[in-house]
């Protein structure tokens, strides 16, 4: 059943919305984003800042977008003189005691208190410069927080975020006035498995991550949609890319998967994006030691194995590889008696209490649920027994890698571990932050992620080298693109069938 | 504590005036009146016994009926705001009774407590049934250590005698907090929450305490309510001298630069001249009267001309230019520093935000520090139009009132003495070093 | 006097709880008013103080265990409420009403008494026999008694200056 809509004009704009819907809300449909502070969409609403004060026709005084509800016929004015009069206001009374030391500022350039300042503040303060501004030391919150109360303008986004999402209440507001600020208990910390979301959460540059601060400017950063690897939730999530090396990793909102949040153990989980030790050439096995060669050889002797190869196929992959790749690992081997297995690391499960089906999964892999629906097996030992005796064994991506076998072991990888140093072929591919593809998250869902950054040296995505296998092989045609090897992908798979990606 | 010590410590009220009206402070002073036997003596808890055989809708009819308006200072309709409360019973349902008074000025609710506290208890536990509450907490306020002492004995008394049927009367103390005056603050407080007002919707009525249908009443207001069911609401309204929107008889705490500084209780439609130079007994010797705060330091300051034509209800107040608010009047003579006055007022704004509102936290603050610098001499002209307009942003934008009543006092003040302000800022007046 | 040389870090030094068996019968009560545990904290602190002088952050979390609460919840309502003491006070404790109708009444003259006849010297500060604290307070709501002080739980009315020593002398 629809949900019954309500009519209303915002800045002459007419909207029908659901009953409910929340006029800061409803301005967004008609393309006005109301300025504001306190609010956010994840968070109970709080109506402190006062920042989204608008002019609703009929009441008697400015009222705030962020908790007024719908009405049928309700004409709101979000730029009418009073409204304006009343955010600039706002503006002018949050600077008073607001350092200005953007050029130091972590948050500079993605600053909400900067953007809405410069879009209807005033041009100058009134407040004397004899007046002292209010000081506060800078704490050390946590792991990954630092405060810096100077800046915090009160919005208390963090203390809901820990009270009402995470359900842990070590942050509040002490003191009260002008003396306020956001406190902990000496006793507590700031080391929830979620708690860096209040970083993301702050509009200004009061709460601090360590592991970025002071390493890039915002208007630096390029920004690629991608999903984390951390674990098999899923969650969607940017990659902040300075110079081509992944600088931070933020959350994406999917209200299904991840609302606006990710964990502690997925936002830190980029450094190895941008390892130096990479395989940069594909490498050859000659005289009992490996050799970079082309790409041309390569393929061609991996062709050659192929080509004469009968019996016993034992694909090993990675629970982190595309199901493009995952996909191209199977067909290559199509008329072989195909093995294909993957282990998963194992982790504590850490759920984010406030949010049902949220949790950072105790399965450490993006991609398990990918590989299942191909086949691949989490028998792994009994995986790495059939390799012995295989005529042909294919490691796609682990880096844990025991394996013996009498067969042709080929290993595709970003980087080279010790036990591929035996392979007849090392194939170099690039990593997730270097390709496009898809994971399947643990409730089914296929979700694409997006290059960040370029792959080192002669290194491919390890769908492009798949196929370029399968060419050589005369074991299938060529893929020219990504969305090609994607769209052979949901043609093929009855699970990801017709999928259109998301 | 023993009741023979504190009696020591006790200011006993003066004895009332003739034109006075006693009904809420007939027994202010009669130390057996605090007592269940001596309450009962006096013809306590009879209404309540005949209430409580009531249906609670006739309850709220009468106190409709008879006009009564909340006394904490917002006036609003009592019998309109019980009618609010769910008809129909799902939930529990509670009251609250507001005994936070800390509204610079007011000084009326401490004094029923102290000598009335069954009176509280009686008009309590008779809007408890109205709105069909089974659970009453009294909020009072941490610094009013004697109303404490006195209403917890007058509670164990007459609990002891089971006198209100079903219905439980609890102590809250608060401990120091302007704020928790405020409906939805004492209610967060009484939770074991910061005192943060908070939005609404949703009303008390709807969602108050704990999440529950609950009204929130003053003390002076319940404490009418006896007197209203025994003696008719018909002769509750016939007692106002004016509007037939303000009705019966108020307590009007006067204090500052008069002869005779306390409680007067007075009918509606007072004329506040009379109170102050019949009543109080005038200015202090050889002084004439400056300004006259007349409902609590959160409204409007009043010149001496509007004082002294000012009638006290409601609507007489509010065409002076202020408002009747608690009924706090603070009188100032003309020895008075305006300005002086005023930056304390707003230092206790200051002081007591609650932090939540931007324009309250940081304007209250600003406030302060401006009036600050004009007494210290250091003041420029341009500082008076940015109070005004600093005032303006802190009205009429804000989850509760007290940003407004911050920028009340510094509107009037600046409107009607603003010659005080300029002699400072243009060095015609020795400077003030402000602590 | 004595001097601590090496402060103990926080949380390791021995403490000995405000809630005893007896004082957890008091605490129940309490909870028997309200539907909710959190619904006791301002009470519990008030129990906390009676018996401590102030609240630290020790007792903090030790009624943050005893309701269900963390300590940072905790310590956001005890620095919101004025009248509970985050640090130590002296044995008496004074408060001085200096708000405006107070104020024009000479509030100002009685506090200035109160820290030369206790040897305060300063507000907020406690005097060197660590008998006295006292500070000047918004509001105490007895306006028209001025000036009211707060000496302990002793509500004191029309309090003047010439008053004081005679009212410190009785506290000794």
């Amino acid at each position: 059943m629809a949900d019954e809509l309500v009519n209303l004009t915002i800045d002459a704009v007419p909207v029908s919305v659901p009953k409910g819907t929340l006029v800061i809300e409803a301005a967004k449909q008609a393309g006005v984003l109301v300025p504001h502070y306190c609010y956010h969409p994840g968070l109970p609403v709080a109506g402190v800042c006062r920042m989204c004060l608008v002019e609703i026709e009929k009441a008697p005084k400015l009222q705030i977008a962020c908790a007024t509800q719908v009405a049928e016929g309700m004409v709101v004015r979000t730029q009418s003189a009073p409204a304006k009069q009343g955010r600039m206001g706002v503006l002018e009374l949050l600077l008073i005691n607001h350092p200005l030391d953007c050029p130091i500022c972590d948050q500079a350039g993605e600053c909400e208190l900067q953007d809405f300042t410069f879009q209807e503040g005033r041009p100058a303060t009134r407040y004397s410069p004899d007046y002292a501004k209010r000081f506060n030391p800078v704490e050390d919150f946590g792991p990954d927080v630092l405060y810096v109360p100077n800046r915090c303008i009160l919005c208390t986004r963090c203390v809901r975020f820990m009270e009402d999402v995470a359900q842990e209440p070590v942050l509040n507001v002490s003191e009260r006035g002008d003396r306020a600020y956001i406190g902990i208990h000496p006793e507590g910390r700031l080391d929830h498995p979620w708690a860096g979301n209040v970083v993301d959460l702050c509009p200004v540059g009061s709460l601090l991550s360590k592991d970025f601060l002071h390493k890039a400017r915002a208007w630096e950063l390029d920004k690629t949609a991608s999903i984390c690897t951390g674990c098999s939730q899923g969650c969607n999530v940017t990659l902040d890319t300075r110079d081509n090396v992944v600088v931070r990793v933020r959350p994406r909102p999917n209200l299904e998967i991840n609302r606006y949040f990710i964990c502690d153990h997925g936002r830190m989980n980029y450094r190895w994006m941008n390892r130096g030790d990479r395989i940069e050439a594909p490498l050859v096995q000659r005289d009992g030691e490996l050799h970079a060669t082309d790409w041309d050889e390569a393929c061609e002797r991996v062709a050659t194995s192929l080509r004469g190869a009968g019996g016993r196929a034992v694909v090993l992959v990675s629970p982190r590889a595309s199901t493009e790749a995952l996909f191209l690992a199977r067909e290559l081997f199509t008329g072989l008696d195909w093995t294909g297995a993957f282990q998963v690391v194992m982790g504590e499960e850490a759920p984010l209490a406030g949010v049902p089906n949220l949790a950072l999964r105790a399965e450490r892999a993006p991609n398990a649920k990918g590989a299942e629906l191909l086949g691949y097996t989490r028998h792994y030992a009994a995986a790495l027994a059939a390799a012995e005796g295989a005529a042909i064994v294919l490691v796609l991506d682990e880096p844990d890698l025991v394996v013996r076998t009498t067969g042709t072991l080929i290993y595709a990888g970003s980087v080279l571990p010790e036990g591929a140093r035996a392979a007849a072929v090392v194939l170099p591919i690039a990593n997730v932050a270097e390709e496009d593809g898809t994971f399947v998250n643990r409730d089914g869902r296929a979700q694409r992620y997006f290059q960040a950054k370029p792959a080192p040296g002669m290194a491919r995505p390890a769908w492009w080298v798949l196929s370029e296998l399968a060419a050589a092989a005369g074991r299938g045609e060529r893929i020219g693109s990504a969305d090609e090897a994607h769209e052979r992908l949901t043609a093929s798979v009855d699970g990801l069938r017709g999928l259109v990606s998301a | 504590m023993d009741i023979g010590y504190w009696k020591l410590l006790m200011g006993y009220p003066h004895k009332p005036h003739p034109r006075e009206t006693v009904v809420l402070s007939k027994h202010f002073g009669d130390a057996d009146a605090r007592t269940y036997k001596g309450w009962v003596k006096r013809g306590g808890y009879e209404v309540l016994a005949q209430a409580l055989a009531m249906e609670p809708a006739k309850v709220i009819d009468i106190v409709k009926e008879s006009g009564l308006r909340g006394r904490g200072g917002a006036g609003f309709p009592t019998g309109l705001k019980w009618s609010f409360m769910p008809k129909e019973k799902k939930k529990p349902h509670y009251l609250c009774v507001n005994a936070d008074e800390s509204e610079p000025g007011t000084f009326k609710d401490r004094e029923i407590m102290r000598w009335t506290p069954h009176a509280l208890l009686e008009g309590s536990a008779i809007a408890a049934h109205a709105i069909q509450a089974e659970v009453v907490y009294i909020y009072i306020r941490g610094e009013f250590t004697e109303p404490w002492t006195v209403m917890e004995r007058a509670l164990a008394e007459a609990n002891a005698t089971k006198v209100f049927g079903g219905i439980k009367i609890f102590l809250h103390r608060g401990a120091g907090a302007y704020i928790c005056g405020e409906e939805t603050a004492l209610m967060n407080s009484i939770e074991g929450k910061r005192g943060n007002p908070r939005i609404k919707p949703p009303f008390p009525a709807a969602a108050g305490v704990f999440g529950m249908p609950t009204t929130i009443n003053n003390v002076e207001t319940l404490a009418a309510v006896p007197p209203i069911l025994k003696q008719g609401a018909a002769w509750y309204k016939g007692l106002s001298l004016s509007s037939p929107k303000s009705t019966g008889t108020k307590l009007f705490s006067v204090c500052g630069h008069v002869q005779k500084p306390g409680n007067y209780e007075v009918t509606m439609g007072f004329p506040l001249k009379d109170l102050l130079y019949e009543l109080c007994g005038g200015m202090r010797a050889g002084r004439t009267l400056k300004a006259c705060i007349p409902g609590g330091s959160s409204v409007p300051i009043l010149n001496r001309e509007e004082t002294e034509s000012c009638l006290l209800d409601y609507e007489g107040v509010v065409e002076k230019g202020s408002m009747l608010g608690s009924g706090g009047v603070i009188v100032f003579d003309d020895t008075t520093d305006m300005v002086y006055q005023i930056m304390r007022l707003a230092r206790f704004y200051a002081h007591e935000s609650c932090a939540q509102c931007t324009q309250c936290r940081e304007g209250t603050a600003w406030t302060t520090k401006i009036l600050e610098r004009i007494l210290a001499g250091q003041g420029k002209m341009a500082d008076l139009d940015l109070l005004l307009d600093l005032s303006e942003n802190m009205t009429g934008k804000t989850i509760c009132v007290l940003s407004d009543s911050c920028a009340a006092p510094v509107v009037s003040g600046i409107k009607r003495f603003k010659s005080e302000f300029e002699d400072y800022i243009a060095g015609r007046r020795k400077p003030v070093m402000v602590a | 006097m004595s001097v601590t040389a090496h402060p103990t870090p926080a949380g390791t030094e021995a403490y000995e709880p405000v809630f005893t068996a007896a004082v957890l019968d008091q605490l129940g009560e309490i909870l028997a008013r309200y539907p909710t545990k959190q619904a006791a904290l301002l009470p519990a602190l008030w129990i906390v103080q009676r018996a401590r002088g102030w609240i630290s952050d020790r007792n903090m979390a030790e009624v943050a265990e005893v309701l269900g609460l963390t300590p940072a919840y905790v310590k956001g309502v005890v620095t919101f409420y004025t009248m509970y003491h985050q640090h130590p006070v002296g044995r008496h404790f004074v408060q001085v009403c200096t708000t405006s109708p107070c104020n024009i009444c000479g509030a100002e003259a009685v506090a200035k008494a109160f820290l030369e006849t206790t040897g305060a010297k300063e507000l907020g500060a406690t005097s060197p026999d660590g008998k006295w604290t006292v500070i000047e307070v918004e509001c105490l709501g007895a306006c028209g008694f001025a000036t009211p002080v707060l000496v302990d739980d002793d509500f004191i009315e029309s309090v003047t200056p010439e008053r004081v020593p005679e009212l410190v002398r009785k506290y000794k």
